[in-house]
Protein backbone atom coordinates (compact mmCIF):
# COMPACT_ATOMS: atom_id res chain seq x y z
CA UNK A 1 0.00 0.00 0.00
CA UNK A 2 1.68 3.30 -0.79
CA UNK A 3 1.50 6.77 1.27
CA UNK A 4 -1.79 8.57 1.40
CA UNK A 5 -3.14 10.21 -1.49
CA UNK A 6 -4.68 13.03 0.82
CA UNK A 7 -3.18 13.84 4.45
CA UNK A 8 -4.30 16.93 6.22
CA UNK A 9 -3.74 17.60 10.02
CA UNK A 10 -4.95 20.62 11.32
CA UNK A 11 -6.08 22.31 8.45
CA UNK A 12 -7.55 25.82 9.35
CA UNK A 13 -8.02 28.54 7.11
CA UNK A 14 -9.20 31.85 9.05
CA UNK A 15 -10.60 35.70 7.18
CA UNK A 16 -10.28 37.54 10.14
CA UNK A 17 -11.98 36.54 12.95
CA UNK A 18 -14.13 33.79 11.04
CA UNK A 19 -12.51 30.62 10.62
CA UNK A 20 -13.97 29.06 7.50
CA UNK A 21 -12.04 25.42 8.16
CA UNK A 22 -11.18 25.29 11.89
CA UNK A 23 -8.84 22.34 12.62
CA UNK A 24 -9.74 19.72 9.76
CA UNK A 25 -7.89 16.39 9.53
CA UNK A 26 -7.82 13.94 6.55
CA UNK A 27 -6.11 10.53 5.77
CA UNK A 28 -7.55 9.26 1.77
CA UNK A 29 -5.69 6.41 0.39
CA UNK A 30 -5.02 5.96 -3.31
CA UNK A 31 -7.55 5.20 -5.43
CA UNK A 32 -10.24 6.00 -2.55
CA UNK A 33 -13.71 8.35 -3.58
CA UNK A 34 -13.95 10.32 -0.49
CA UNK A 35 -16.67 12.84 -0.77
CA UNK A 36 -16.92 15.94 1.76
CA UNK A 37 -20.46 16.96 2.28
CA UNK A 38 -22.15 19.70 4.54
CA UNK A 39 -24.36 22.82 3.92
CA UNK A 40 -23.20 26.08 2.45
CA UNK A 41 -20.76 28.05 3.78
CA UNK A 42 -19.12 25.23 5.70
CA UNK A 43 -15.96 25.10 4.55
CA UNK A 44 -15.84 22.40 2.09
CA UNK A 45 -14.95 24.71 -1.23
CA UNK A 46 -12.01 26.33 0.97
CA UNK A 47 -10.96 23.20 2.39
CA UNK A 48 -10.59 21.73 -1.84
CA UNK A 49 -8.76 25.15 -2.15
CA UNK A 50 -6.12 24.57 0.46
CA UNK A 51 -5.51 21.02 -0.60
CA UNK A 52 -5.41 22.11 -4.35
CA UNK A 53 -2.82 24.77 -3.58
CA UNK A 54 -4.50 27.70 -4.03
CA UNK A 55 -5.00 29.52 -1.11
CA UNK A 56 -2.45 28.94 1.59
CA UNK A 57 -3.35 27.39 5.20
CA UNK A 58 -4.00 29.93 8.26
CA UNK A 59 -2.33 27.07 10.26
CA UNK A 60 -1.76 22.96 9.64
CA UNK A 61 0.17 20.80 6.81
CA UNK A 62 -1.04 18.99 4.02
CA UNK A 63 0.44 16.59 1.34
CA UNK A 64 -1.31 15.81 -1.59
CA UNK A 65 0.14 13.07 -3.46
CA UNK A 66 2.97 12.83 -1.26
CA UNK A 67 3.61 16.59 -2.14
CA UNK A 68 4.11 19.38 0.56
CA UNK A 69 1.35 22.27 -0.55
CA UNK A 70 3.00 24.57 1.05
CA UNK A 71 6.67 24.14 -0.06
CA UNK A 72 6.11 21.46 -3.03
CA UNK A 73 2.83 24.05 -4.24
CA UNK A 74 4.07 23.29 -8.04
CA UNK A 75 4.33 19.47 -7.83
CA UNK A 76 1.53 19.23 -5.97
CA UNK A 77 -0.62 20.84 -8.49
CA UNK A 78 1.30 18.79 -11.48
CA UNK A 79 -0.01 15.84 -9.30
CA UNK A 80 -3.81 17.11 -9.45
CA UNK A 81 -6.76 17.73 -11.17
CA UNK A 82 -9.25 20.15 -10.07
CA UNK A 83 -13.05 20.89 -11.69
CA UNK A 84 -14.30 24.11 -9.80
CA UNK A 85 -17.69 24.69 -9.56
CA UNK A 86 -17.85 27.35 -11.92
CA UNK A 87 -16.65 26.65 -15.41
CA UNK A 88 -13.03 27.20 -16.40
CA UNK A 89 -13.08 27.10 -20.32
CA UNK A 90 -12.23 29.77 -22.77
CA UNK A 91 -15.66 30.42 -24.10
CA UNK A 92 -13.84 32.24 -27.57
CA UNK A 93 -11.89 29.01 -28.34
CA UNK A 94 -13.37 25.60 -29.57
CA UNK A 95 -13.33 22.86 -27.67
CA UNK A 96 -10.02 21.39 -29.05
CA UNK A 97 -8.48 24.64 -29.17
CA UNK A 98 -9.15 25.02 -25.23
CA UNK A 99 -7.62 21.17 -24.55
CA UNK A 100 -4.75 22.19 -26.61
CA UNK A 101 -4.26 25.87 -24.53
CA UNK A 102 -5.18 23.65 -21.20
CA UNK A 103 -2.48 21.08 -22.57
CA UNK A 104 0.05 23.63 -22.85
CA UNK A 105 -0.44 25.17 -19.92
CA UNK A 106 0.13 21.44 -18.33
CA UNK A 107 3.38 21.29 -20.00
CA UNK A 108 2.18 18.45 -22.23
CA UNK A 109 3.54 17.48 -25.64
CA UNK A 110 1.18 18.97 -29.15
CA UNK A 111 1.35 15.29 -29.89
CA UNK A 112 -0.22 13.79 -26.54
CA UNK A 113 -2.68 16.40 -26.04
CA UNK A 114 -4.43 15.78 -29.64
CA UNK A 115 -4.36 11.92 -28.26
CA UNK A 116 -5.32 12.08 -24.85
CA UNK A 117 -8.37 14.50 -25.84
CA UNK A 118 -9.00 12.40 -28.49
CA UNK A 119 -9.97 9.31 -26.21
CA UNK A 120 -11.16 11.65 -23.34
CA UNK A 121 -13.96 13.45 -25.98
CA UNK A 122 -15.03 10.31 -27.11
CA UNK A 123 -15.09 9.12 -23.57
CA UNK A 124 -17.28 12.13 -23.03
CA UNK A 125 -19.44 11.74 -25.92
CA UNK A 126 -17.97 15.30 -27.20
CA UNK A 127 -16.29 13.76 -30.15
CA UNK A 128 -18.76 15.77 -32.93
CA UNK A 129 -18.25 18.96 -31.58
CA UNK A 130 -14.37 19.25 -31.04
CA UNK A 131 -13.97 22.42 -33.79
CA UNK A 132 -17.34 23.76 -31.79
CA UNK A 133 -16.63 27.24 -29.97
CA UNK A 134 -17.28 26.23 -25.85
CA UNK A 135 -20.03 29.14 -25.63
CA UNK A 136 -22.32 27.14 -28.42
CA UNK A 137 -22.02 23.83 -26.11
CA UNK A 138 -24.65 23.44 -23.79
CA UNK A 139 -24.01 23.58 -19.90
CA UNK A 140 -23.87 19.54 -19.85
CA UNK A 141 -21.27 19.41 -22.55
CA UNK A 142 -19.35 22.42 -21.04
CA UNK A 143 -19.36 20.73 -17.45
CA UNK A 144 -17.99 16.87 -19.47
CA UNK A 145 -15.43 19.55 -21.31
CA UNK A 146 -14.43 21.02 -17.76
CA UNK A 147 -13.61 17.16 -16.31
CA UNK A 148 -11.92 16.43 -19.34
CA UNK A 149 -9.40 19.59 -19.15
CA UNK A 150 -9.52 18.43 -15.24
CA UNK A 151 -7.79 15.00 -16.03
CA UNK A 152 -5.92 15.68 -19.52
CA UNK A 153 -3.14 15.86 -17.97
CA UNK A 154 -3.44 11.62 -15.92
CA UNK A 155 -3.65 13.19 -12.36
CA UNK A 156 -3.21 11.25 -9.29
CA UNK A 157 -5.94 12.92 -7.71
CA UNK A 158 -8.87 14.67 -8.78
CA UNK A 159 -11.10 17.06 -6.94
CA UNK A 160 -14.32 18.21 -7.74
CA UNK A 161 -16.24 20.94 -6.06
CA UNK A 162 -19.81 20.63 -6.83
CA UNK A 163 -19.46 19.11 -10.41
CA UNK A 164 -23.21 18.73 -11.60
CA UNK A 165 -23.97 21.83 -9.91
CA UNK A 166 -26.67 23.87 -12.22
CA UNK A 167 -27.29 20.92 -14.00
CA UNK A 168 -30.84 18.88 -14.68
CA UNK A 169 -31.05 15.70 -13.91
CA UNK A 170 -30.29 13.76 -17.24
CA UNK A 171 -27.50 15.90 -17.44
CA UNK A 172 -26.11 15.02 -14.03
CA UNK A 173 -26.85 11.28 -14.59
CA UNK A 174 -24.45 11.82 -17.52
CA UNK A 175 -21.77 13.43 -16.05
CA UNK A 176 -21.73 10.31 -13.27
CA UNK A 177 -21.56 8.04 -16.32
CA UNK A 178 -18.40 9.42 -17.48
CA UNK A 179 -16.97 10.31 -14.07
CA UNK A 180 -17.69 6.62 -12.78
CA UNK A 181 -16.02 5.63 -16.51
CA UNK A 182 -12.96 7.52 -15.72
CA UNK A 183 -12.31 5.96 -12.48
CA UNK A 184 -12.50 2.63 -13.67
CA UNK A 185 -10.07 3.73 -16.30
CA UNK A 186 -8.10 5.32 -14.43
CA UNK A 187 -8.25 4.36 -10.63
CA UNK A 188 -7.19 7.83 -9.49
CA UNK A 189 -8.34 8.99 -6.34
CA UNK A 190 -11.23 11.19 -6.45
CA UNK A 191 -12.43 14.23 -3.95
CA UNK A 192 -15.98 15.22 -4.41
CA UNK A 193 -18.07 17.72 -2.66
CA UNK A 194 -21.64 17.77 -3.78
CA UNK A 195 -25.58 18.90 -2.34
CA UNK A 196 -26.57 16.06 -4.18
CA UNK A 197 -27.00 13.39 -1.46
CA UNK A 198 -27.69 10.21 -3.68
CA UNK A 199 -24.30 11.19 -5.53
CA UNK A 200 -22.15 10.75 -2.55
CA UNK A 201 -23.68 7.23 -1.82
CA UNK A 202 -21.24 5.96 -4.28
CA UNK A 203 -18.59 7.15 -2.24
CA UNK A 204 -16.09 4.78 -0.29
CA UNK A 205 -16.28 7.15 2.58
CA UNK A 206 -17.95 10.40 3.09
CA UNK A 207 -16.80 13.28 5.56
CA UNK A 208 -19.31 15.48 6.57
CA UNK A 209 -18.44 19.32 7.73
CA UNK A 210 -19.99 21.44 9.50
CA UNK A 211 -18.66 25.20 10.23
CA UNK A 212 -14.86 24.18 9.37
CA UNK A 213 -15.08 21.21 11.31
CA UNK A 214 -15.08 17.28 10.49
CA UNK A 215 -17.96 16.59 12.45
CA UNK A 216 -19.08 12.86 10.90
CA UNK A 217 -16.73 10.28 8.95
CA UNK A 218 -17.77 6.51 7.63
CA UNK A 219 -18.81 4.90 4.89
CA UNK A 220 -22.57 5.77 3.56
CA UNK A 221 -24.22 3.30 4.97
CA UNK A 222 -22.60 3.20 8.41
CA UNK A 223 -23.50 7.05 8.76
CA UNK A 224 -27.07 5.96 8.04
CA UNK A 225 -26.98 3.18 10.39
CA UNK A 226 -25.86 5.24 12.84
CA UNK A 227 -29.05 7.43 12.83
CA UNK A 228 -31.88 4.78 13.29
CA UNK A 229 -33.28 2.47 11.82
CA UNK A 230 -36.07 4.49 10.74
CA UNK A 231 -37.11 8.23 10.36
CA UNK A 232 -41.06 9.31 11.44
CA UNK A 233 -42.05 12.74 9.50
CA UNK A 234 -44.69 14.39 11.12
CA UNK A 235 -46.45 17.03 9.46
CA UNK A 236 -48.96 19.03 11.16
CA UNK A 237 -50.85 23.06 11.62
CA UNK A 238 -50.13 22.78 15.55
CA UNK A 239 -46.03 21.38 15.29
CA UNK A 240 -45.15 23.25 18.47
CA UNK A 241 -47.22 21.42 20.82
CA UNK A 242 -46.71 17.69 18.73
CA UNK A 243 -43.07 18.32 19.19
CA UNK A 244 -43.54 19.10 22.51
CA UNK A 245 -45.63 15.90 23.26
CA UNK A 246 -43.46 13.69 21.21
CA UNK A 247 -40.36 14.57 22.56
CA UNK A 248 -39.95 12.79 25.78
CA UNK A 249 -41.20 9.79 23.76
CA UNK A 250 -38.88 9.73 20.81
CA UNK A 251 -36.01 11.94 21.80
CA UNK A 252 -34.52 15.22 19.56
CA UNK A 253 -36.50 16.35 16.47
CA UNK A 254 -35.35 18.33 13.37
CA UNK A 255 -37.71 20.92 12.61
CA UNK A 256 -38.66 22.19 8.97
CA UNK A 257 -41.43 24.60 8.86
CA UNK A 258 -44.48 22.48 9.87
CA UNK A 259 -42.74 19.38 9.43
CA UNK A 260 -40.63 17.55 12.09
CA UNK A 261 -38.57 14.77 12.24
CA UNK A 262 -37.45 11.43 15.15
CA UNK A 263 -35.47 9.17 15.06
CA UNK A 264 -36.33 5.22 15.96
CA UNK A 265 -33.92 2.84 16.33
CA UNK A 266 -35.65 -0.64 16.67
CA UNK A 267 -36.44 -2.73 13.95
CA UNK A 268 -40.35 -2.96 16.03
CA UNK A 269 -42.30 0.11 15.02
CA UNK A 270 -45.62 -1.04 16.68
CA UNK A 271 -45.14 1.78 19.12
CA UNK A 272 -44.97 4.11 16.51
CA UNK A 273 -48.05 3.33 15.16
CA UNK A 274 -49.75 3.25 18.62
CA UNK A 275 -48.56 7.07 18.89
CA UNK A 276 -50.06 7.59 15.42
CA UNK A 277 -53.75 6.67 16.70
CA UNK A 278 -53.06 8.42 20.01
CA UNK A 279 -51.92 12.07 17.79
CA UNK A 280 -54.24 11.62 15.04
CA UNK A 281 -56.53 14.27 15.21
CA UNK A 282 -53.17 16.92 15.81
CA UNK A 283 -51.10 15.63 12.92
CA UNK A 284 -52.02 16.43 8.72
CA UNK A 285 -49.63 13.51 8.03
CA UNK A 286 -47.33 10.79 9.80
CA UNK A 287 -44.72 8.96 7.48
CA UNK A 288 -42.18 5.81 8.81
CA UNK A 289 -39.63 5.21 6.40
CA UNK A 290 -35.98 4.07 6.24
CA UNK A 291 -33.15 6.89 6.33
CA UNK A 292 -31.29 7.40 3.63
CA UNK A 293 -27.78 10.29 3.19
CA UNK A 294 -29.99 13.45 2.74
CA UNK A 295 -31.02 12.49 6.67
CA UNK A 296 -27.79 12.42 7.77
CA UNK A 297 -26.82 15.50 6.10
CA UNK A 298 -29.98 17.37 7.71
CA UNK A 299 -28.88 16.07 11.32
CA UNK A 300 -25.14 17.27 10.90
CA UNK A 301 -26.37 20.46 9.32
CA UNK A 302 -29.19 20.66 12.31
CA UNK A 303 -26.16 20.35 14.08
CA UNK A 304 -27.37 17.26 16.17
CA UNK A 305 -25.45 14.50 17.12
CA UNK A 306 -26.15 11.61 14.70
CA UNK A 307 -25.63 9.09 18.17
CA UNK A 308 -28.53 9.46 20.17
CA UNK B 1 11.51 26.94 -17.08
CA UNK B 2 8.84 25.26 -18.96
CA UNK B 3 8.36 27.31 -22.47
CA UNK B 4 5.14 25.23 -23.41
CA UNK B 5 2.70 27.35 -21.21
CA UNK B 6 4.74 30.44 -21.70
CA UNK B 7 4.02 29.68 -25.53
CA UNK B 8 -0.06 28.39 -24.31
CA UNK B 9 -0.45 32.05 -23.37
CA UNK B 10 1.26 33.44 -26.39
CA UNK B 11 -0.82 31.62 -29.00
CA UNK B 12 -4.07 32.01 -27.37
CA UNK B 13 -3.30 35.47 -27.91
CA UNK B 14 -2.37 35.44 -31.28
CA UNK B 15 -5.44 33.56 -31.98
CA UNK B 16 -7.60 35.72 -30.74
CA UNK B 17 -6.11 38.72 -32.16
CA UNK B 18 -6.62 36.98 -35.42
CA UNK B 19 -10.20 36.27 -34.30
CA UNK B 20 -11.01 39.78 -33.66
CA UNK B 21 -10.64 41.16 -37.00
CA UNK B 22 -12.38 44.08 -36.05
CA UNK B 23 -9.37 44.78 -33.36
CA UNK B 24 -7.37 44.88 -35.76
CA UNK B 25 -8.65 46.56 -38.58
CA UNK B 26 -9.38 49.48 -35.79
CA UNK B 27 -5.74 49.18 -34.26
CA UNK B 28 -4.51 49.96 -38.40
CA UNK B 29 -7.38 52.83 -38.68
CA UNK B 30 -6.59 54.55 -35.46
CA UNK B 31 -3.09 55.72 -37.07
CA UNK B 32 -4.23 56.46 -39.88
CA UNK B 33 -6.87 58.57 -39.29
CA UNK B 34 -4.43 60.44 -36.92
CA UNK B 35 -1.83 60.87 -39.59
CA UNK B 36 -3.78 61.57 -42.31
CA UNK B 37 -6.24 63.81 -41.23
CA UNK B 38 -5.12 65.70 -38.23
CA UNK B 39 -1.92 65.24 -39.53
CA UNK B 40 -2.94 66.80 -42.75
CA UNK B 41 -4.69 69.18 -40.94
CA UNK B 42 -2.25 70.47 -38.75
CA UNK B 43 0.51 70.38 -41.09
CA UNK B 44 -1.23 72.91 -43.55
CA UNK B 45 -2.01 75.36 -40.36
CA UNK B 46 1.44 75.14 -38.71
CA UNK B 47 5.01 75.72 -39.62
CA UNK B 48 7.15 72.92 -39.39
CA UNK B 49 7.84 71.21 -35.98
CA UNK B 50 11.81 71.21 -35.54
CA UNK B 51 12.18 71.55 -39.13
CA UNK B 52 10.50 68.50 -39.53
CA UNK B 53 6.91 68.73 -41.50
CA UNK B 54 4.29 67.93 -39.00
CA UNK B 55 2.85 65.16 -40.63
CA UNK B 56 6.44 63.31 -40.52
CA UNK B 57 6.82 64.64 -36.60
CA UNK B 58 3.88 62.53 -36.41
CA UNK B 59 5.03 59.16 -38.09
CA UNK B 60 6.85 58.22 -34.75
CA UNK B 61 4.01 59.36 -32.68
CA UNK B 62 1.36 57.16 -34.29
CA UNK B 63 3.29 54.47 -34.43
CA UNK B 64 3.95 54.55 -30.48
CA UNK B 65 -0.28 55.18 -30.58
CA UNK B 66 -0.35 51.48 -32.21
CA UNK B 67 2.08 49.77 -29.62
CA UNK B 68 0.43 51.37 -26.91
CA UNK B 69 -3.19 50.65 -27.49
CA UNK B 70 -2.41 47.05 -28.91
CA UNK B 71 -0.26 46.15 -25.82
CA UNK B 72 -2.68 48.03 -23.54
CA UNK B 73 -5.92 46.54 -25.24
CA UNK B 74 -4.10 43.09 -24.89
CA UNK B 75 -2.73 43.39 -21.51
CA UNK B 76 -6.27 44.68 -19.89
CA UNK B 77 -7.79 41.42 -21.04
CA UNK B 78 -6.00 40.10 -18.00
CA UNK B 79 -8.34 41.54 -16.11
CA UNK B 80 -11.64 39.65 -18.26
CA UNK B 81 -9.56 36.82 -17.50
CA UNK B 82 -9.89 37.05 -13.80
CA UNK B 83 -13.65 37.26 -14.39
CA UNK B 84 -14.08 34.12 -17.12
CA UNK B 85 -12.67 30.89 -17.17
CA UNK B 86 -9.23 31.30 -18.23
CA UNK B 87 -7.93 32.50 -15.11
CA UNK B 88 -8.89 29.85 -13.62
CA UNK B 89 -7.57 27.21 -16.12
CA UNK B 90 -4.26 29.35 -15.26
CA UNK B 91 -3.81 28.98 -11.75
CA UNK B 92 -4.32 25.35 -11.88
CA UNK B 93 -1.34 24.96 -14.03
CA UNK B 94 1.71 23.45 -12.79
CA UNK B 95 3.74 27.16 -12.66
CA UNK B 96 4.79 29.68 -10.20
CA UNK B 97 2.21 32.33 -10.57
CA UNK B 98 4.52 35.02 -11.67
CA UNK B 99 5.24 33.01 -14.60
CA UNK B 100 1.47 34.10 -15.94
CA UNK B 101 2.35 37.45 -15.48
CA UNK B 102 5.12 37.12 -17.52
CA UNK B 103 3.79 35.29 -20.37
CA UNK B 104 0.63 37.73 -20.23
CA UNK B 105 2.77 40.53 -20.53
CA UNK B 106 5.32 39.07 -23.18
CA UNK B 107 2.14 38.34 -25.35
CA UNK B 108 0.18 41.92 -25.30
CA UNK B 109 3.88 43.56 -26.38
CA UNK B 110 3.63 40.66 -29.09
CA UNK B 111 0.27 41.99 -29.89
CA UNK B 112 1.47 45.53 -30.06
CA UNK B 113 4.48 44.56 -32.14
CA UNK B 114 2.18 42.24 -34.53
CA UNK B 115 0.15 45.72 -35.11
CA UNK B 116 3.19 47.74 -35.46
CA UNK B 117 4.57 45.70 -37.79
CA UNK B 118 1.66 45.43 -39.67
CA UNK B 119 1.06 49.48 -39.78
CA UNK B 120 5.20 49.93 -40.74
CA UNK B 121 3.79 48.02 -44.02
CA UNK B 122 0.89 50.00 -44.83
CA UNK B 123 2.79 53.60 -44.00
CA UNK B 124 5.75 51.69 -46.08
CA UNK B 125 2.88 51.60 -49.11
CA UNK B 126 1.52 54.93 -48.42
CA UNK B 127 5.36 56.48 -49.20
CA UNK B 128 5.60 57.54 -45.38
CA UNK B 129 9.18 56.86 -44.41
CA UNK B 130 11.77 58.96 -45.42
CA UNK B 131 15.16 57.64 -46.56
CA UNK B 132 16.83 58.08 -43.63
CA UNK B 133 14.91 55.33 -41.64
CA UNK B 134 17.18 53.82 -39.90
CA UNK B 135 15.32 49.76 -39.69
CA UNK B 136 17.09 48.11 -37.50
CA UNK B 137 16.88 50.77 -34.71
CA UNK B 138 12.89 50.73 -35.81
CA UNK B 139 12.70 47.33 -34.89
CA UNK B 140 14.19 47.72 -31.49
CA UNK B 141 12.30 50.97 -31.19
CA UNK B 142 8.27 49.38 -31.60
CA UNK B 143 10.09 45.83 -29.56
CA UNK B 144 11.04 48.05 -26.46
CA UNK B 145 8.13 50.61 -26.77
CA UNK B 146 5.79 47.58 -27.48
CA UNK B 147 7.01 45.52 -23.52
CA UNK B 148 6.91 48.63 -21.82
CA UNK B 149 3.17 49.42 -22.84
CA UNK B 150 2.20 46.18 -22.09
CA UNK B 151 4.25 46.74 -18.29
CA UNK B 152 1.89 49.78 -18.24
CA UNK B 153 -1.04 47.77 -18.84
CA UNK B 154 -0.33 44.61 -16.59
CA UNK B 155 0.35 47.43 -13.75
CA UNK B 156 -3.52 48.69 -14.62
CA UNK B 157 -4.87 45.09 -14.74
CA UNK B 158 -3.47 44.14 -11.38
CA UNK B 159 -4.61 47.22 -9.58
CA UNK B 160 -8.04 46.96 -11.06
CA UNK B 161 -10.51 44.25 -10.18
CA UNK B 162 -13.46 44.42 -12.64
CA UNK B 163 -14.28 44.91 -16.14
CA UNK B 164 -16.44 48.10 -14.50
CA UNK B 165 -12.80 49.67 -14.36
CA UNK B 166 -12.59 49.12 -18.59
CA UNK B 167 -14.03 52.24 -19.66
CA UNK B 168 -11.87 54.30 -17.29
CA UNK B 169 -9.03 52.86 -17.47
CA UNK B 170 -9.28 53.86 -21.56
CA UNK B 171 -10.10 57.58 -20.53
CA UNK B 172 -7.74 57.71 -17.38
CA UNK B 173 -4.90 55.58 -18.20
CA UNK B 174 -4.34 55.37 -21.95
CA UNK B 175 -5.03 58.72 -23.06
CA UNK B 176 -3.10 60.55 -20.57
CA UNK B 177 -0.23 58.13 -21.65
CA UNK B 178 -0.61 59.44 -24.92
CA UNK B 179 -1.30 62.85 -24.55
CA UNK B 180 1.01 63.45 -22.01
CA UNK B 181 4.28 62.52 -24.23
CA UNK B 182 6.10 63.88 -27.46
CA UNK B 183 3.59 61.75 -29.85
CA UNK B 184 1.76 64.94 -30.80
CA UNK B 185 4.75 67.66 -29.84
CA UNK B 186 8.03 67.87 -28.84
CA UNK B 187 8.57 67.47 -24.98
CA UNK B 188 11.05 70.49 -24.92
CA UNK B 189 8.75 72.76 -26.05
CA UNK B 190 5.58 71.75 -23.91
CA UNK B 191 4.59 73.92 -20.98
CA UNK B 192 6.62 73.53 -17.78
CA UNK B 193 3.50 71.27 -15.67
CA UNK B 194 2.85 69.07 -18.47
CA UNK B 195 6.79 68.40 -19.44
CA UNK B 196 7.24 67.57 -15.89
CA UNK B 197 4.59 64.77 -16.05
CA UNK B 198 5.82 64.01 -19.85
CA UNK B 199 9.08 63.70 -18.40
CA UNK B 200 8.02 60.94 -16.06
CA UNK B 201 5.88 58.94 -18.53
CA UNK B 202 7.89 55.59 -19.51
CA UNK B 203 5.96 56.23 -23.23
CA UNK B 204 7.31 59.40 -23.95
CA UNK B 205 10.85 57.75 -23.73
CA UNK B 206 9.26 54.89 -26.04
CA UNK B 207 8.05 57.61 -28.35
CA UNK B 208 11.28 58.97 -28.38
CA UNK B 209 13.03 55.95 -29.15
CA UNK B 210 10.71 55.50 -32.38
CA UNK B 211 12.05 58.97 -33.34
CA UNK B 212 15.36 58.43 -33.14
CA UNK B 213 14.67 55.65 -35.55
CA UNK B 214 12.02 57.46 -38.31
CA UNK B 215 13.82 60.98 -37.62
CA UNK B 216 17.13 60.32 -37.37
CA UNK B 217 19.47 63.26 -36.85
CA UNK B 218 16.71 65.78 -36.82
CA UNK B 219 16.27 67.96 -33.72
CA UNK B 220 12.91 66.23 -32.80
CA UNK B 221 14.06 64.21 -30.56
CA UNK B 222 13.98 64.84 -26.78
CA UNK B 223 16.59 62.64 -25.24
CA UNK B 224 19.89 60.23 -25.95
CA UNK B 225 19.13 57.12 -27.40
CA UNK B 226 21.09 55.52 -23.95
CA UNK B 227 17.86 57.20 -21.93
CA UNK B 228 15.46 55.79 -24.25
CA UNK B 229 16.94 52.14 -24.00
CA UNK B 230 17.66 52.43 -19.70
CA UNK B 231 14.45 53.71 -19.04
CA UNK B 232 12.10 51.32 -21.67
CA UNK B 233 14.21 48.92 -19.98
CA UNK B 234 13.95 49.11 -16.31
CA UNK B 235 10.44 50.20 -16.30
CA UNK B 236 9.79 47.11 -18.20
CA UNK B 237 11.63 45.20 -15.25
CA UNK B 238 10.15 47.09 -12.41
CA UNK B 239 6.34 47.10 -14.03
CA UNK B 240 7.04 43.20 -14.19
CA UNK B 241 7.86 43.19 -10.30
CA UNK B 242 5.39 44.77 -9.35
CA UNK B 243 2.49 42.82 -11.09
CA UNK B 244 3.66 39.91 -10.46
CA UNK B 245 4.26 40.76 -6.68
CA UNK B 246 0.17 42.04 -6.90
CA UNK B 247 -0.80 38.91 -9.12
CA UNK B 248 0.96 36.70 -6.15
CA UNK B 249 0.43 38.58 -2.45
CA UNK B 250 -2.28 36.76 -0.98
CA UNK B 251 -4.69 39.28 0.27
CA UNK B 252 -4.95 40.40 -3.58
CA UNK B 253 -4.97 36.88 -4.60
CA UNK B 254 -7.42 35.12 -2.50
CA UNK B 255 -10.30 37.28 -3.27
CA UNK B 256 -9.77 36.16 -6.21
CA UNK B 257 -9.50 32.76 -6.20
CA UNK B 258 -12.68 32.79 -4.43
CA UNK B 259 -14.48 34.63 -7.03
CA UNK B 260 -12.90 32.33 -9.57
CA UNK B 261 -13.77 29.41 -8.12
CA UNK B 262 -17.42 30.25 -7.23
CA UNK B 263 -17.47 30.87 -4.04
CA UNK B 264 -19.35 33.73 -2.82
CA UNK B 265 -20.52 34.22 0.71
Amino acid sequence: MNAAAIRAAGLVKRYGETAAVDGVDLDIAPGEFFGLLGPNGSGKTTTIHMLATLIRPTAGSAQVAGFDIGRESVRAREAIGIVFQESALDRSLTVSENLRFAGLLLDLPPKTIAERSGELLELFGLQEHRKAPVSTLSGGMRRALDIVRGVLHRPRVLFLDEPTIGLDLPNRRRIWRFINRLRVHTSMTVLLTTHYLEEADSCDRVSFIRKGRLVESGTPRALVEHLGKHIVEVESEDIERVVTNLEPKLGASLRDGVTAMFRWDREDIAELTRLQSDFASDVGSWKVRRPNLNDVFLWVAGGKALKP
Amino acid sequence: MKLRPFYAVLEREMLRMIRQRTRLVAAMVRPLIWLLVIGGGFNAAMSSARGVAYRDFLVPGVLGMTALFGAMLAALTTVYDKESGVMRMMIVAPLPHAWIVLAKMVSAALAAIVQSVLLVVLLLLLGRFGTGTRWLLLGAAIASTSLACAGIGMLTASFSRTLDNFAATMNFVIFPVFFFSGSLYPVQTLPAVLKQVALVNPYTYGVDFLKHAVLPGSATTDFSLGLDVAVLAGFSILALAIASWRFSRETAYEPMIRVLAGKRN
